[in-house]
Formats: C-alpha cells, sequence, structure tokens
C-alpha cells in the first residue's frame, strides 16, 4: 500500500515544482501576427506595425456565420524606444496577447535601415523563443513599413503569406532575389567576413491599398512587388543591385535554381532565351603573388527557351555558340555583381569566410583591412560552362530565312 | 444467503467454524443406505423435492424394486429412454430371489445390460450428488447399498458457429461454446497428439463449475504449468460463472488496466498459442478460453497474420500498433497542441483551427472531455440496446457527435475528427480488452496534457512504459520479448517473419525444446528450369 501510495505521490509531488511548462492559452486568446513592420519616426523612436490574423474572415477556413466582410488581418501600431516595448504596447489597443510564432515576415523601412542600421532590431527578434529566426526579412524600398504591412492583397489572403510566396516564386523563377531568414542576418552582421544582403520590397501605386475595396476588383489599387536586393555594409543599407547585377549576386551565393538568359544573335536584341534549369557555383579562394584572388566557377544546364531568329538547332555547332555566348552574359552579370560590392565595399559573397576557412594564417593578414583594400581590389577569375541539355519541343524554326 | 453469512464473519470470528461449513455447503458424506425408499427420500429432501427431479420406478417384475433417477433437461433423454429405461426392461429375465440374487442382478444390469460407455459404482452420496448434477442417471436397486451412475450427460447445446467478437477473413470459422466438453475437443481435434494434457477441477463451492487446464506436455513450462494449477487450487468462492471470474482471481497485477490474461473464442488461437507453450484454461458455460502466459505484443496480433502472407501481415500489424497510439493519445495531442503548442501546426492550419474555435465557448480540454465522455456513452448504449432500437441510438448519435452539435457552436469541427478518428482507431485493435484498456488511459492523457502540454503526454507515457515493463504474466514479464530483449523471438512481434525463419519458439514461455522446426524449411524455385520430364 506504501509503495502504492508513494508511486502517486513522486510524481505528485515533481508535478509541483515542474511548472516551466504552465502556459496554457486557448486558440482564441492568441492573436496571431502573421508580419512586423518596423519604422522610425521623427522623435526617434521605433513604431511597430503587427498585422494580426482574422481567423474568422480568411476564406477557406469555416466562418463564424456573421455575414460581415472584415479584411483578413488587422494592423495595430504602437511606439516605443525598443521591440519588446512595442509588442507591450500592443496591449492597450489589441483584446488578445500576440503571438509571434506564426510571424512570416519582418520589415524594415529603408530609411532606418539607412540611417541607424538593423543591428539594434535584431536581438529582440532572436532572444524571444517563440519568434522564428526563420522568418524571412524584408526591406520597404522608398517606402514606410507600416503602409506596407497594411496593404490587403487579392490571391493569398494574407499579405504576410502573400510576400513570402511572391518571394519564393521570384526566387526560383528569376533568380533575381534572396529570401533571407532572419538567421541569416543575424549570422552575418555578428562576424566581419560577410555582409548581409536583404530582399527589398516596394509598393506600386500608393493609393487606399489597405481597405477591402482595393482587392475586390480585378487590377487591385496597390500591388507589393520584388525591388531589388539591398546591399549592406555592416549593419547598413548601403545600395541597391537589381535586376541583371542583382542576379550575379545570387549567382555568386549559389542560391539561383531557375532562370532565364537572353542572348543577342546577329544584331537581334535578346534574341535567343536559354532557360537555365539547374546551376552550381563554386567560389574558391586562391592567393597568387600574396594577394587573394577568387576563383568562380559555373556549371550551368539549361534548355532554349526562345528563339526569335531563324537558326537551325539541328547543328551542334551553333548550340556550341549559344552555349558561349550564354557564357559571355552569365560572365559578365557576375563581374557587374562583383564590381557593385567592391564599389560599396560591402564582401556580401562572404569571399572573407572562404579565405579565412581555407587560409587561416594568411587571413590574420587580411582581416583587420579586408573591405577597405583587399577586398575590393580582389581579383576575380570567372569561369562559366553552360551546357544545352534540350532545344525544346522543336529543332528548326518555323521561320525560313536561314542565315 | 451466504453472502450474508461472510458478512457475519468479519464481525464475529468465534462462529467462523459453524459458518464455515455452511458456506462451503457440505453434501452428505455418508454412505448410501441398503432401503431403495430411504434413498429416495434422501434424494428428494436434499433436493427440495424439485421439479425437474425425474424418479421413475422401473419394476421389473413384482420383486425387484428398480428406480432410475436423474434431471430433466440435463440428461440427453433418448438415451435414458433407449439405453437405460429400455435395456432394463427387457434384460430383466431371472427373477432374482433375496439380498445376494438382487447383488448378483446390479452386477449383470452394470456389465451387461447398461449399453453405455461411462458407467461407475458408487456409494458416497457427495459423489452421486455431484455426478447427478451434471447429468448423470442415477439407478438404485432395494436392498444394494450402492448406486449406478450411468452417463448420459446430453440436453441443449448451443451449435459450434463462428465466434461473433473475433472475425477472420481468411480461417476457420469454428467458435467455442459453452460446452467445455465440446471446446476440448476443438482444440483436440486440431493438436492430434497424446501430449496434449488435459486437468480437470471443479471450482466454486456452489456452482462446482468444471475448470480445465490445458498444455502440451513437454513445450510447456511446467513451472507455469504448476503455478496456474496452485492459483487455480487457491481459488475459493461460491461461484465461477464465466472465464472472467477466474481470470480476476488468478491475474499476477490487479492494479492496471492491461489484461495479463488473453481470451478468445477461437479454437484456433488456443491451438495456436498452445503449440508455443501456453496454458489454456477452459471454464465449463463459456465460450471465452483464456490464455496464460501473455505478452503486451500479443494483444497486436491477430490469428489471421499467420494466415496471410508475412509482408501483408507485417504490415498490418505497424497498421494496428499505430491505431493503438492513436486511440491513446490522438485527443491528448490535439489539446496540446491548440493549447500549448501553436508554433507546431502549420500556420495555415492554425488560422482553420483558430476560426473554428471562435465560437467554442469552452477550453480545448473541455469540449475534448465532452466528446469523448459523450461516444462512450455512445458506445455503451449501442452494445446494450435490442438491434430494433440500435438505428435510433446511431441517428441520435450522429446528431450528437457531429453537425449538430458544431452547428450548436458546442464544438468544433475539428474535435468532432480528431474525436471519430479515435473512436474507429479504438476498434481496430484486435483485441477489445487491451482496446478498452486504451480507452480509460486516454482520459488520463488528455488531463495530463491539459495541465502539461507535450510534456505531460511525454511524462505520462514514460510512467506506462514503466508500469508495463514492471507487469508479469505467470511471472513471464509483459514486454518480452522486446524487454528483456530475445532476439531470436522478435520475429514475432510487430513484425511477422516468414515461417521459415520461426525457428524458435518463445523463450520464456516454453522452457524445454526450443527449437519448432527443421532446417532449410525457406522455399524456393526448382533447381532446374526446365519444367520438362526426361524421358
Amino acid at each position: 500500500m506504501i509503495r502504492v501510495f508513494g508511486l502517486f505521490l513522486i510524481p505528485a509531488i515533481s508535478i509541483t515544482l515542474l511548472t516551466g511548462c504552465w502556459s496554457t492559452t486557448e486558440l482564441n486568446e492568441l492573436a496571431l501576427v502573421s508580419a512586423i513592420g518596423i519604422d522610425k519616426n521623427e522623435e526617434g523612436e521605433y513604431v511597430g506595425s503587427f498585422q494580426i490574423i482574422n481567423p474568422g474572415s480568411v476564406a477557406g477556413s469555416k466562418s463564424t456565420g456573421q455575414g460581415t466582410a472584415s479584411p483578413p488581418v488587422t494592423v495595430y501600431t504602437s511606439t516605443a524606444k525598443n521591440l519588446v516595448g512595442l509588442s507591450r504596447n500592443i496591449s492597450a489597443k489589441a483584446s488578445r496577447r500576440l503571438y509571434f510564432a506564426h510571424t512570416s515576415v519582418v520589415v524594415i523601412a529603408e530609411e532606418l535601415a539607412r540611417e541607424e542600421g538593423i543591428k539594434n532590431l535584431l536581438d529582440a527578434l532572436d532572444r524571444d523563443p517563440e519568434f522564428r529566426t526563420t522568418t524571412a526579412i524584408i526591406i520597404a524600398k522608398n517606402a514606410r513599413a507600416r503602409d506596407l504591412i497594411k496593404i490587403l492583397t487579392p490571391i493569398d489572403q494574407i499579405p504576410a503569406e502573400n510576400v513570402i510566396k511572391m518571394l519564393k516564386t521570384n526566387e526560383t523563377m528569376s533568380g533575381e532575389n534572396i529570401n533571407t531568414k532572419t538567421r541569416q542576418v543575424i549570422d552575418a552582421l555578428s562576424t566581419k567576413e560577410r555582409d548581409p544582403v536583404i530582399t527589398g520590397v516596394e509598393l506600386t501605386r500608393e493609393a487606399e491599398g489597405g481597405k477591402l475595396e482595393s482587392i475586390q476588383q480585378t487590377e487591385p489599387e496597390s500591388i507589393i512587388q520584388v525591388g531589388g536586393i539591398a546591399l549592406f555594409r555592416n549593419d547598413r543599407l548601403v545600395d541597391w543591385a537589381r535586376e541583371k547585377t542583382a542576379r550575379g549576386i545570387v549567382f555568386l551565393l549559389n542560391k539561383v535554381k531557375e532562370t532565364d538568359i537572353s542572348i543577342d544573335w546577329k544584331g537581334n536584341e535578346e534574341a535567343v532565351v536559354y532557360n537555365m534549369i539547374r546551376q552550381h557555383t563554386t567560389v574558391k579562394p586562391v592567393i597568387k603573388n600574396g594577394k587573394p584572388e577568387i576563383d568562380v566557377h559555373v556549371k550551368a544546364e539549361g534548355i532554349i527557351g526562345e528563339v526569335q531568329v531563324a537558326i537551325d538547332l539541328s547543328n551542334p555547332d551553333t548550340l556550341k555558340r549559344i552555349e558561349q555566348e550564354v557564357n559571355k552574359e552569365i560572365q559578365g552579370e557576375l563581374s557587374k555583381a562583383i564590381e557593385k560590392a567592391k564599389e560599396n565595399k560591402t564582401d556580401i559573397f562572404g569571399f572573407g569566410e572562404s579565405f579565412h576557412s581555407t587560409y587561416p594564417e594568411h587571413w590574420k593578414r587580411f582581416e583587420k583591412e579586408w573591405n577597405d583594400t583587399y577586398f575590393s581590389e580582389l581579383k576575380a577569375n570567372i569561369k562559366v560552362e553552360s551546357f544545352i541539355r534540350r532545344t525544346g519541343l522543336r529543332n528548326k524554326p518555323y521561320l525560313k530565312d536561314t542565315n | 444467503m451466504p453472502i450474508k453469512i461472510r458478512q457475519k464473519k468479519k464481525r464475529n470470528q468465534k462462529k467462523s467454524q459453524v459458518e464455515k461449513e455452511i458456506r462451503t455447503f457440505n453434501l452428505p458424506d455418508d454412505e448410501i443406505s441398503e432401503n431403495l425408499k430411504e434413498n429416495i427420500e434422501r434424494i428428494r429432501k436434499i433436493t427440495g423435492n424439485s421439479s425437474d427431479l425425474i424418479i421413475r420406478p422401473l419394476k421389473g417384475n413384482d420383486i425387484v424394486n428398480m428406480t432410475a433417477v436423474y434431471i430433466d433437461g440435463l440428461v440427453d433423454s433418448p438415451t435414458v429412454n433407449k439405453f437405460v429405461v429400455d435395456s432394463v426392461f427387457q434384460n430383466i429375465d431371472p427373477q432374482p430371489e433375496g439380498k445376494k440374487d438382487k447383488q448378483g442382478l446390479f452386477e449383470k444390469i452394470f456389465a451387461e445390460v447398461v449399453s453405455i460407455g461411462e458407467v461407475k459404482q458408487l456409494s458416497n452420496w457427495k459423489d452421486v450428488f455431484l455426478l447427478l448434477m451434471a447429468g448423470n442417471t442415477l439407478l438404485f436397486i432395494d436392498d444394494v447399498p450402492k448406486v449406478m451412475v450411468i452417463d448420459t450427460r446430453g440436453g441443449k447445446k448451443r451449435n459450434v458457429e463462428e465466434p461473433p467478437t473475433e472475425v477472420s477473413i481468411r480461417g476457420p470459422r469454428d467458435g467455442f461454446t459453452e460446452s467445455i466438453q465440446t471446446n476440448i475437443s476443438l482444440i483436440r481435434r486440431r493438436i492430434q497428439n497424446p501430449n496434449l494434457w488435459v486437468e480437470t477441477m471443479k471450482i466454486g463451492n456452489i456452482t462446482q463449475t468444471s475448470v480445465s487446464i490445458l498444455y502440451l506436455n513437454g513445450i510447456a513450462n511446467e513451472k507455469i504449468v504448476n503455478e496456474v494449477r496452485t492459483r487455480l487450487k487457491k481459488i475459493d468462492v461460491d461461484s465461477i460463472l464465466e472465464s472472467g471470474y477466474i481470470e480476476q482471481l488468478i491475474e499476477d497485477q490487479t492494479l492496471t488496466t492491461f489484461p495479463t490474461l488473453y481470451h478468445t473464442e477461437r479454437p484456433d488461437t488456443v491451438a495456436g498459442n498452445v503449440l508455443e507453450g501456453r496454458i489454456a484454461i477452459l471454464v465449463d458455460g463459456t465460450p471465452f478460453v483464456l490464455l496464460a502466459p501473455v505478452v503486451f505484443i500479443q494483444f497486436f496480433q491477430a490469428v489471421e497474420d499467420y494466415y496471410s502472407r508475412f509482408d501483408i501481415s507485417t504490415s498490418i500489424r505497424f497498421l494496428r500498433v499505430l491505431t493503438f497510439m492513436i486511440s491513446l493519445i490522438a485527443p491528448a495531442l490535439y489539446i496540446a497542441v491548440t493549447t500549448f503548442h501553436q508554433e507546431m501546426v502549420p500556420t495555415r492550419l492554425i488560422i482553420a483551427l483558430a476560426a473554428q474555435r471562435e465560437a467554442v465557448p469552452f477550453p480545448a480540454v473541455v469540449e475534448a472531455m465532452l466528446m469523448e465522455v459523450t461516444f462512450e456513452i455512445l458506445r455503451e448504449a449501442g452494445i446494450r440496446l435490442p438491434k430494433a432500437i440500435g438505428s435510433t441510438v446511431s441517428i441520435v448519435g450522429a446528431l450528437v457527435i457531429g453537425q449538430a452539435a458544431v452547428e450548436a457552436g458546442i464544438v468544433s469541427p475539428a474535435m468532432v475528427i480528431i474525436v471519430s478518428i479515435t473512436a474507429i482507431a479504438s476498434f481496430s485493435t484486435p483485441s477489445y480488452a487491451i482496446a478498452i484498456s486504451a480507452r480509460l488511459i486516454r482520459f488520463l492523457f488528455m488531463l495530463s496534457a491539459a495541465t502539461f502540454g507535450f510534456y505531460g503526454i511525454a511524462l505520462l507515457f514514460i510512467f506506462m512504459l514503466v508500469h508495463l515493463c514492471s507487469l508479469r504474466s505467470f511471472g513471464v514479464p509483459y514486454m518480452s520479448p522486446m524487454a528483456p530483449l530475445s532476439l531470436s523471438n522478435l520475429g514475432d512481434t510487430i513484425v511477422r517473419s516468414p515461417f521459415w525463419a520461426f525457428k524458435q519458439r518463445p523463450h520464456l514461455i516454453g522452457n524445454q525444446n526450443n527449437k519448432r522446426q527443421g532446417e532449410n524449411q525457406k522455399p524456393g524455385p526448382p533447381a532446374s528450369r526446365s519444367l520438362k520430364t526426361k524421358k
């Protein structure tokens, strides 16, 4: 009997000691935050905008029976000197506790990133057990983060989700942006050997994007779109890279999945389109004559996507010429990207990191003046090998004037 | 009556001696008298002259007084008529005179007249009464201080039918009946070997129920056989009406929801288990046969697993363990996820769940408890109700656990799904005994999930595992062959390896003679690929 009693007593006692997990919250006591926007006002305080999901108004989830159409998200704003304060001040306005585990985007205003830097913003995000460091981080280009947070989107009803999907699709389809996670930015900030890059997002037609009517038409009044890659020196935004330069950066980070490369053909501008379907870029640091150099090797594979001039694609020589043109094009993009980074003296590619791990003894010499001297004088040897796997469903174009 | 007396016994120890005598219903232990009338009177008195007691005076002639006594309904009437009454009438020719001749007549009838297999001569009243009540016919002759006991047991029995609680797609269709003789014969027909030993004893002071233990001599562990025998002999209760009485009186551990004896209605299950060295306990009056010792994993094994091929059986066994886990922790997981670990659910799903919960006034745990209890009520009602009302319950039940409950705003649709999957899962475990124990523990899991989330579930799960490991069934560890590990027996646990790999019997159950098949049992294609016969 004593044994049986003891069997129940021991867990009963331990239960009182193990109260660490005691945090029951029903789902209808939580406000799911889908996106956070951070601005700065004239007084130097942070302005936080919290995009909170209204579960009942998101189509697909069962409506509670009330016919009133309310927007799928509600935005609350507050001001404070720090991020925790922002969240706390919301409680004066919102009926539920903010819950950050499902936050998918953090938007930082360009102005804030340029003038003050982002390093003070990330600690709270990193420290909070609820917040995920896999959350995407983006820069609101030429706009307040608050305005971006407010925009309603038509297809994916939750705007944050829409932005995430847009970034991901754009990343795989064009290779002109990268979906940067909070963790990656924190990692880049914590080392001198790499500088962060963050995708920018901009608003077109800054109108009444926060009203339900704006998405109740075939052409929404405001649209969020990808706006290039923001280059950071340490934690400050210094420059933007767009289109081909941006793609060069993504190539060098070996993050391109699919893209299409257009080449000129005998005076016809962008007449042949090479659909790259996979690639692999390796960056190898070398030291020649005591100076750091970098060997970039791109291996690309693709198919012919479009031909606007009459070329006989059944001829292997022609294919070889196309491949060479593609090589040239990619090489150009990579050089542009490297030039851009050198101009801004920001090692966004993490070349420093690879030098450090390959040549630890030389690195001590480079370390102090890496960004200012060595990186900006770095010689890059770019080699591209592209390969045409298929030419699509057609070999000879229907255009007849063969040349 | 006896219960009343027993309560008294606790209050007053001194009277115990007298009371014990009454409680045990001692039958007269003295000898049969010579006087026929006296004997008949005695029977009438002790049976209270019950109306189903048939006393048939058989007067072969005027001098010899013979009387047959039997219980109507327990005997096979045609047998009594043809082989007892008729034979006696036709075969008594000589005119006996005096005591000696009557004695001679008794012997003659015993030896030549009664053409029935089992006939005994007895003189002790106690034995006589026990046999009378078992369906034997008594034949008294005046002036002979003995009684002839003729085996005429019979009467109405249920036919051998397909067991309703354990249906299989493939496999024999016979099931045990309420008659212990039939049941033993069903097993004997499967194991035609003289080493199949049967021991029968009477348990229950009032009911005098036949209980048999059946095992394979040479394969069953003798220590366990002895243990079973001792535990059965120790039973001293008024009645044994079902094998459940025996199960509860001989199990190792009473403070557990897990069954430590297996019960089945299928003779092939019993035969298979006896062949592995287990001991079957058969009880007269019930089709449920007990098997001991058992291990935990056995409750997930259906007899059909051995009839279908091993790959199919193995995957089905995995499925069963999965359904057991679902029936155990599915509602608990739902509670934990929605009240503690909202971060673990994909965003889209948590929005859907949150939207459903907007209208529900109760916390998730109350909601879950409400639905689970409702389901248990429905299940219980469904078992007890006559078939005619059954459909009413299912219609009303669909309202209670279904759309109507959701629309009334009492529960969320997700909860209905969780309760339904739990219900279905709990019925897909082959053994009802383990399913019902899971059903009980499920409520504990729900409570611990409501207080501590996943941590609580993990904690309770560890407790359950520890408890399972501590259980024994007749000394055999409940979790064997996993804990303690026996590699050569792992082939028949959650996996069911092919027959040619079943090289050894379960180690801990049978102790002798572990090898159970010859070498090279693995089948294969013929050595020559050509199917032509050489000329």
